[in-house]
């Protein structure tokens, strides 16, 4: 066979694997946007038709309709994007420690990091619930925050430190004999530079605590405080046996801001900002 | 301007000492360079002197005043990196006011510095460019500009030409000299390039290991190197070391190269060098130090002495050609004026210009 072939047949290979594993992850969804079309009455037909025969927005109309629905919509953004500041917030200096500073035990300490990130929320949760219940802070948007917050951070400063590494002690160094302070080295020319690794690492975040599900169920019990993704599951109890098609409505809608959050702030991701710095 | 001495610096990584007390002063306007290979603490001495890294014991003193424990931007001193170190996110322009702007200078000022710096290195086009739109020569510039458009005591650079390409090179380094004879800012260079150092410096820190081999004007170097090591690091190619045994024969000393023909020592040095006689010592001579021109008369008037060389290369360069051949045991290059490239194994009677030999210790190498 000719390279050209060779290469050919590679391509058709590549493109087959790439449909089989998008229908595999786009299946579900494409399910769930599926029933979110349905009436009621065709949720339970047997025959399987991705495309129902009398399809509907009435679902929509109803979940938004919900006078919760608003509400689990900003409880969830507050608590997903006031979470990943938070991460940040936290992360941002431990990484620039941990990438520019030499100490002791340094390899340990970031080691440790990383194997706090091992231990899912899961296995905690009764102690963690009544921890956060004797320091009052169940029910609680703030208590709910930190906790985003502590979750996310290990792995944040892992990402951010990487991201720092890559940018040359030597422009930090030039800023200082330039007439900074370390500080403001830091803010004149190492934040900006960080932008786009901050960024990232701000929407990867606030994508992961939009979708958070654990906590939030453990630690909130009030209606008016629960996020989107727990507001959602509560649909299906406080609806008639038929509320699937609801509920699936109110899951599509609940996708879709992450969804644009992600492919907006993706380009910012993709800085080209760090081209140049040094030699070339 | 700015007068510096460094005393007694020591410097510690752990259990790692890097610096070994190092003593040097450097006068008002003297453009003076660090050198030597990789890991005998040039760059760290350089950080130190910037205050990019602590000193572990010692002191580094600038205009009288002990800097140990002062800040760099507090030290007004500018640096040129190896890697250039531009801000890439600020444009050239930017680049170039960055340090007036950290020091509160009115926009007027700023635009002025800026404007003469562009002017003096000729990047008067490139001012709204970012340093990714920039070539490697044009960064390097823009790099040297930034240190000058703030008018420091003192300028730092750290190997800054090690990144460009050899014409390019030689280009920027002229530029620097250019640059330090118009302004006669107090200067230190670091560079493992002996010929950076040879051509640049006022006067030359040999370093090796964290330790101070000697320090002259390049002349001291190259005409009179305190030890081996000094005298086979400056000078290319490399000096020719040959292992001799010191013979007196009445009032005559020779050099006997081991298996190869004796060489008088001229009559001025024999005095300075009978108290070693009889011992066995290492013998150097520059490769620019055999000649294949003269005349008996010019022979005699140059203590030179004649000697047979076994070619076993010749490189021609043009303006003139390198032996590498044979005398004893011993192999040997040197520097002629350019011949049609003699066979292999051919014999060519060179003069050995005896009055620039240098003697060495075998063991420590310290010259005689």
């Amino acid at each position: 066979m000719t390279t050209l072939g060779r290469t050919r047949l590679a391509d058709v290979g590549t493109y087959v694997a790439f449909g089989v594993i998008c229908l595999f992850f786009a299946g579900p969804l494409l399910w769930l946007v599926s029933l979110s079309i349905r009436t009621s009455a065709e949720i339970y037909v047997s025959s399987i038709n991705l495309w129902p025969n009398n399809p509907t927005l009435e679902n929509y109309v109803a979940a938004l309709n919900n006078p919760l629905f608003p509400t689990y919509l900003w409880n969830g953004l507050k608590l997903a994007v006031g979470g990943a500041f938070g991460a940040i917030f936290f992360a941002a200096p431990a990484a620039y420690a941990l990438s520019r500073f030499r100490f002791r035990n340094k390899q340990l300490a970031m080691i440790g990091l990383l194997a706090v990130q091992m231990i899912s929320p899961l296995v905690i949760m009764v102690p963690l619930y009544r921890y956060m219940d004797r320091i009052g802070l169940t029910d609680s948007h703030v208590g709910a925050m930190m906790l985003y917050i502590a979750i996310a951070a290990p792995l944040f400063t892992w990402m951010l430190k990487g991201f720092l590494d890559g940018i040359p002690r030597s422009l930090e160094e030039a800023a200082m004999i330039d007439g900074c302070t370390r500080f403001g080295a830091f803010m004149r020319v190492v934040l900006p530079l960080s932008l786009p690794g901050l960024t990232s690492a701000f929407v990867l975040n606030a994508i992961l605590g939009w979708s958070q599900f654990i906590i939030p169920f453990i630690l909130i019990s009030k209606p008016n405080l629960l996020p989107i993704a727990v507001g959602i599951f509560n649909f299906q109890g406080t609806y008639s046996q038929t509320s699937t098609q609801t509920l699936a409505a109110a899951s599509v809608i609940s996708i879709v801001p992450a969804v644009v959050v992600f492919l907006v702030l993706q380009r910012f991701i993709i800085g080209a900002l760090m081209s140049g710095a040094v030699k070339g | 301007m700015a007068h510096v001495q460094v005393n007694q610096l020591f410097k510690k990584y752990g259990e790692l000492q890097v610096v070994h007390g190092v003593d040097f002063e450097i006068g008002d306007g003297e453009f003076t360079v660090l050198v030597g290979p990789s890991g005998c603490g040039k760059s760290t001495i350089l950080r130190m002197i910037a205050g990019l890294e602590s000193v572990t014991s010692g002191d580094i003193v600038i205009n009288e005043r002990v800097v140990n424990d002062i800040p760099p931007r507090d030290r007004d001193i500018a640096m040129v990196f190896q890697d250039y170190a531009l801000y890439p996110h600020m444009s050239v322009r930017q680049n170039l006011g960055f340090g007036l702007k950290m020091r509160n200078a009115s926009k007027v000022e700023i635009d002025e510095a800026v404007r003469r710096t562009a002017d003096t290195l000729q990047i008067g086009a490139l001012l709204h460019r970012k340093p990714g739109q920039l070539s490697g020569g044009q960064r390097q510039r823009v790099a040297i500009g930034r240190a000058i458009a703030r008018e420091p005591q003192l300028f730092l650079f750290d190997e800054p030409l090690s990144n460009l390409d050899a014409k390019l090179r030689v280009e920027m380094r002229t530029q620097i000299k250019r640059l330090h004879m118009s302004f006669q800012v107090t200067s230190i260079y670091v560079t493992h390039d002996q010929t950076e150092a040879m051509t640049l410096a006022d006067r030359i820190v040999v370093l090796r290991d964290g330790r101070i081999e000697q320090v002259g004007t390049p002349d001291d170097l190259y005409s009179r190197p305190a030890n081996r090591f000094v005298a086979g690091f400056i000078g290319s190619p490399t000096m020719n070391f040959i292992d001799a045994r010191l013979v007196a024969e009445g009032d005559t000393l020779w050099v006997e190269p081991t298996g190869g023909p004796r060489l008088s020592v001229p009559a001025e040095r024999v005095g300075r060098y009978r108290p070693h006689a009889g011992r066995q010592i290492t013998l150097g001579m520059r490769p620019e130090d055999f000649t294949n021109t003269w005349t008996d008369e010019s022979r005699a008037a140059s203590s030179a002495v004649p000697l047979d060389v076994t070619v076993d290369i010749a490189e021609p360069l043009g303006s003139d050609t390198l032996i590498f051949g044979r005398i004893g045991e011993a192999e040997i290059v040197c520097r002629v004026t350019a011949v049609a490239a003699p066979p292999r194994g051919a014999v060519m009677r060179l003069n050995a210009h005896m009055n620039h030999m240098h003697l060495f210790e075998s063991d420590s190498g310290v010259a005689l």
